[in-house]
């Protein structure tokens, strides 16, 4: 699904986020990328979505490659990945439903088709009741399930979250991790930035842990690895 | 769209003074070119012939005059003719002609125009070869003038229309960017999933074409009242200025207003959606 290799990435301000960095992620796969901030977990997950292109290396997401990729084609890479960010970044002005139908009024996908995809989402996320609701009338917790949900909608093989129960208590973080799990079975590759160590140690899941632009460890079933 | 109708106000505002000036400008150097046009068309050569002819060569010279290549018209002002013109022109002052008695100095001329302006200089001087004219005269420091004055008004007019037309694809730019600003976390979500730019694009493109098409329309009809305004004055107490007639003139301004209203906000909506495509 997502082969990394000897990636690194320097800005224009001579920063660097990522060194000589080597990865493969494959399908249905559970990986939490960890580190502290600033080690480069952004930029890893930036890269994926190509919003930032590595300076050298080879990058191929869904079996594209990234830096050879015209960028006319970026939208098609991009369908191919749901993306969940620790902010929501939800339309305030939409209801529910209209901000989970957008993702798919966006790629022009068949009118049909909407309604029964979104309640199928809807009923994934548990939100089939809340779905007039404006983000505004939700708690923190029924936002993320939202910005989920918009995010699978459009059935994509990875699905990438940014530190998505960071603003989350613990109680409502295990209902996302629940809903994370839940799309995972089903077949979904998940990588998911977080600096949440309760969940990162109770999952057992793959943990890569950056630290200065680097990959430090790569263990499957592994655990956090540093103090909160 | 319905959410930002404030600055939708705004914009087709901005785009209507803009417009307006542009027009404005527009019909002025228009104008004036008509103006120097017709002043230009007026300019005539003066034939003035020798003293002792008789009637044959007057014929004569008027027959190679009429055989040059770019004569309008020849008219023939005999002496007592220009004597009597030259009465007119003096008005009160005519008693200081009493000085003359019986004698009139003036010569028998043929009065030229020619088709094009620039035409008068050669003429003239192929005209004073004729045997028999004694000199072919078309005021030629006036006329170099005026030519001089009517290249630089469509010069200056011209500059001054591209100059505003470029201030206005940017103020046009800068007022569709703050509907972009507004906009730009839909646009960032838009390109998270997937949206192709085009797909992006167009509504905006639309809304910088339909806020330029509006704002063109108040122009045109702000433009179109107060020249008709004007004119009138004009016909009323300066008659003599040779102003464009309405129709159809402000058919084709009110066209060329709304078609680059349109054209403007199109490009407009395009500069300032470039740096929001870049997710």
């Amino acid at each position: 699904m997502i082969h990394m290799h000897n990636v690194s990435k320097i800005y224009e301000n001579g920063a660097v986020a990522l060194q000589n960095v080597d990865i493969d992620i494959e399908k249905g796969e559970f990986v939490f990328i960890v580190g502290a901030s600033g080690a480069g977990k952004s930029t890893f997950v930036k890269m994926l979505l190509r919003e930032v292109l590595p300076t050298q290396g080879s990058l191929v997401v869904n079996g594209r490659n990234v830096l050879e990729m015209a960028a006319t084609e970026v939208p098609y890479l991009r369908r191919g990945l749901g993306v969940i960010f620790q902010d929501y970044r939800l339309l305030t002005e939409k209801t529910v439903y209209e901000n989970i139908a957008f993702a798919m009024q966006v790629i022009e996908a068949p009118r049909r088709e909407m309604q029964k995809c979104v309640n199928n989402v809807l009923d994934v996320v548990g939100l089939k009741d809340k779905y007039k609701c404006f983000p505004s009338q939700l708690s923190g917790g029924e936002q993320q399930r939202v910005a989920i949900a918009r995010a699978i909608v459009n059935h994509p093989q990875i699905v990438i979250a940014d530190e998505p129960t960071g603003n989350l208590d613990p109680d409502t973080s295990w209902g996302i991790m629940d809903i994370f799990t839940r799309i995972n079975k089903a077949g979904t590759t998940i990588v998911m930035a977080t600096h949440d160590k309760t969940i990162v140690d109770t999952m057992h899941k793959r943990v890569v842990a950056i630290e200065d632009g680097r990959i430090a460890r790569d263990e499957m079933e592994g655990a956090y690895g540093y103090e909160d | 769209m319905k959410r930002n109708n404030w600055m939708s106000f705004a914009s087709i505002g901005t785009v209507a003074v803009s417009l307006l000036i542009l027009g404005m400008f527009l019909i002025v150097v228009l104008n004036l070119n008509k103006m120097a046009a017709s002043l230009e068309s007026q300019v005539q050569i003066s034939v003035y012939l020798q003293d002792d002819l008789k009637q044959k060569d007057i014929d004569r010279i008027e027959g190679k005059i009429k055989d040059f290549q770019g004569i309008e018209t020849i008219t023939y002002i005999d002496k007592d003719k220009a004597l009597e013109r030259f009465k007119d022109r003096l008005g009160d002052q005519k008693f200081l002609l009493t000085a003359l008695g019986d004698t009139n100095p003036l010569p028998n001329a043929f009065e030229v125009t020619v088709q094009r302006p620039d035409f008068v200089k050669t003429l003239s001087e192929s005209i004073s070869q004729i045997e028999g004219v004694e000199s072919a005269k078309f005021g030629q420091d006036v006329v170099e003038h005026l030519f001089d004055l009517t290249r630089m008004v469509r010069l200056f007019g011209l500059g001054i229309m591209l100059v505003l037309a470029g201030a206005t694809v940017f103020i046009i730019s800068n007022t569709i960017r703050l509907t972009v600003f507004a906009r730009r976390k839909e646009i960032a979500i838009m390109k998270y999933v997937g949206a192709t730019d085009w797909f992006i694009r167009w509504p905006f493109l639309l809304e910088g074409m339909v806020l330029g098409f509006f704002g063109g329309a108040i122009a045109t009809i702000i433009l179109r009242s107060s020249y008709s305004a004007v004119t009138a004055r004009v016909y009323d107490t300066l008659t003599f200025l040779p102003l464009i007639p309405e129709y159809p003139f402000l058919n084709y301004i009110s066209l060329a207003i709304l078609v680059s209203g349109t054209f403007i906000g199109a490009l407009g909506s395009t500069i300032s959606l470039k740096r929001f495509l870049k997710v």
